[in-house]
């Protein structure tokens, strides 16, 4: 794809959106842009809006105001053509289906075949790929029902990896995983960035988690109903922090091992108002004020 | 069995029926073999995604269905041949399984009543509608075989009932192994399968279709209230075998087969009514499953 380094792998402009009856909107003039090959990590108290972002930006939710672009394209249409993969926070996937991890992974790579047709060798080829990439080839013949809450997740990575996205939407990965799983899971984000040209989107509402995983994430984006932060991690501040989650993060703050401004952080607005022109960029790391 | 088994001599009923009362008992055991196989495919799913009370409002409709054949005054046609009957009721089942799918699917995505509610609104609807119905055209012609609908019959099915068990069969066998992927995408993880771009909806409304139509087939040998049992037992007693779906979704249908041809011969033998022979077989078979086969966790769901 040759327009791949010109055309951001998702560009959001004024993206707001209310859900229907709702007093209040959930997201509001949200702008963001992503380009190819870049982690995001999405950071925000739960009910600032995340999931439904990531929602619009699978097509899976209509109805909204503003531009988002997925590789150049409509987010349904993104998604048609395969050029997302997603894994879910809650997969809502039964631990009891009498399949092993490898069938999982199958089921996303055949979902599209005709239920008459056998998959081809290529397809097999592809599936044995996505396990490996997620270093989840040890255990692929298990049971998912015998599998740690780590290795399931790997096996729905490679589950959003094997239709080889362009742009792979994490939303909270690290939820209902040990300390240890989490370490883990910073391990299998750089594993991931390894192959460069997918772009990753990452949810998070636990900055511990965050933190954990700072060092693979470009860009952080602090969302609560609103954008108040998009930029590279050494550039978030404990009064950002503050505002997003209404509350003093400062010994998870210092946890981020980024540059912290040394002051207290002043009070949470209730305004949700913007601050930190500072980090107003053009593009790419754009910060939306309101 | 004493007092139930008359045998003729030293030859076993079963056999004797078969050989010299071919004609009429045949066509129950081929018609059976249909209805279990497809049961069998079916079950598993059934079993995962949790829908036996599903198929219980879908079968319960049946009554209704019957209301109304007495108020079109069919019911005369209800015997071996009377098809005419029981596609009144099929249609009622059908359409029931059709609204059910719709508008749990419409409730599920505005989050307002769970799919249970639905059901059970649908259930006692028909159930009411058929008892008014029938009080209502009482009198008025012959009387619905009440024992025969909810218990099912032997006498009920000819060499056209088994001819329509196995082409119904085959329909289903054929829409199940198009739909495969997705329905097994769905069964497995609803959230995912969306985002996969799978139709959701449409893969209930496919599955729920085709557990009507089974119900309708199984109704007639095995009755309204026993019907489910076949997309249930097999199933249960299947996913307790093995971890791996083809060998489950095998073995439910092996183990439906057991169970309808078991329960024929176990009727056969006693005059017990065939639906609730079967039932009893597939519930030793079940009993066994759950007494030698691994545990398995039902209600878990993977929290990534």
């Amino acid at each position: 794809m040759s327009g791949a380094s010109v055309e951001p792998a998702l560009r959001i402009r004024g993206l707001s959106f209310t859900y229907p009856r709702a007093a209040q909107s959930t997201l509001e003039s949200v702008s963001l842009s992503v380009q190819p090959g870049e982690v995001l990590a999405i950071v925000g108290p739960n009910g600032a809006g995340k999931t439904t972002l990531l929602r619009i930006v699978q097509g899976l939710q209509e109805g909204y105001r503003g531009e988002v672009r997925v590789l150049g394209l409509s987010p349904g249409e993104a998604r048609r053509r395969g050029l997302v993969g997603s894994v879910a926070q809650r997969s809502g996937a039964m631990l009891a289906y009498p399949v092993s991890g490898h069938d999982v992974v199958m089921m996303g790579a055949t979902v599209g075949l005709p239920g008459w047709r056998s998959p081809a060798a290529g397809v097999r080829e592809r599936v044995i790929d996505a396990l490996e990439r997620v270093d989840a080839l040890r255990y692929a013949d298990a049971p998912i029902g015998t599998l740690s809450g780590g290795q399931l997740q790997r096996i729905m990575v490679a589950r959003a990896l094997v239709i080889e996205p362009k742009l792979l939407i994490l939303d909270e990965p690290t939820v209902g995983i040990d300390a240890a799983g989490q370490e883990r899971f910073a391990d299998l984000l750089a594993r991931l960035k390894e192959h460069g040209n997918l772009t990753i989107l990452l949810v998070m509402h636990d900055l511990r988690a965050v933190a954990s995983g700072a060092a693979s994430c470009d860009r952080i984006a602090c969302l609560r109903r609103s954008l108040h932060f998009h930029d590279t991690p050494s550039g978030i501040t404990a009064q950002v922090l503050a505002d997003v989650f209404e509350h003093d993060l400062s010994p998870i703050f210092r946890g981020l091992h980024i540059e912290a401004s040394g002051e207290q952080p002043r009070p949470p607005r209730t305004d949700q108002g913007s601050h930190d022109a500072g980090h107003d960029h053009a593009d790419g790391g754009s910060c939306a004020h309101h | 069995m004493r007092g139930t088994i008359t045998r003729t001599g030293d030859r076993v009923r079963t056999i004797e029926y078969l050989t010299s009362h071919g004609s009429i008992y045949a066509p129950v055991l081929v018609a059976g073999i249909a209805i279990a196989l497809t049961s069998g495919l079916l079950a598993p799913f059934v079993v995962l995604k949790r829908l036996s009370f599903i198929g219980h409002g879908v079968s319960h409709t049946a009554f209704g269905g019957a209301g109304l054949v007495a108020a079109l005054g069919l019911i005369g046609t209800m015997g071996q041949g009377g098809l005419l009957a029981y596609g009144v009721i099929a249609l009622c089942c059908i359409a029931a399984a059709g609204m059910i799918g719709v508008l749990t699917a419409r409730s599920g995505a505005e989050g307002r009543l769970s799919d249970d509610t639905f059901i059970g609104i649908v259930l006692v609807g028909a159930m009411a509608v058929g008892a008014i119905l029938m009080k209502m055209s009482s009198g008025s012609g012959p009387m619905l075989d009440l024992e025969t609908l909810l218990f099912g019959s032997i006498v009920a099915i000819g060499p056209t009932e088994a001819i329509a068990a196995w082409v119904c069969s085959i329909v289903i066998g054929l829409v199940l192994l198009i739909e495969r992927r997705r329905i097994v995408f769905w069964t497995f993880d609803e959230p995912g399968a969306r985002a996969f771009g799978v139709n959701t909806d449409r893969a209930r409304l496919v599955l729920l279709l085709l557990l009507a139509f089974q119900i309708v087939v199984a109704m007639r040998l095995a009755g309204v209230l026993l019907a489910t049992a076949l997309l249930v037992a097999p199933g249960a007693a299947a996913l307790r075998t093995s971890d791996r779906l083809a060998q489950v979704v095998n073995r439910s249908a092996l183990f439906g087969v057991i169970g309808v041809v078991g329960g024929l011969v176990l009727s056969f033998e006693t005059d017990w009514p065939p639906g609730a022979s079967i039932v009893v077989v597939l519930l030793l078979i079940f009993g066994v499953s759950v007494i030698f086969g691994k545990p398995r966790k039902i209600e878990g769901v993977i929290a990534s």
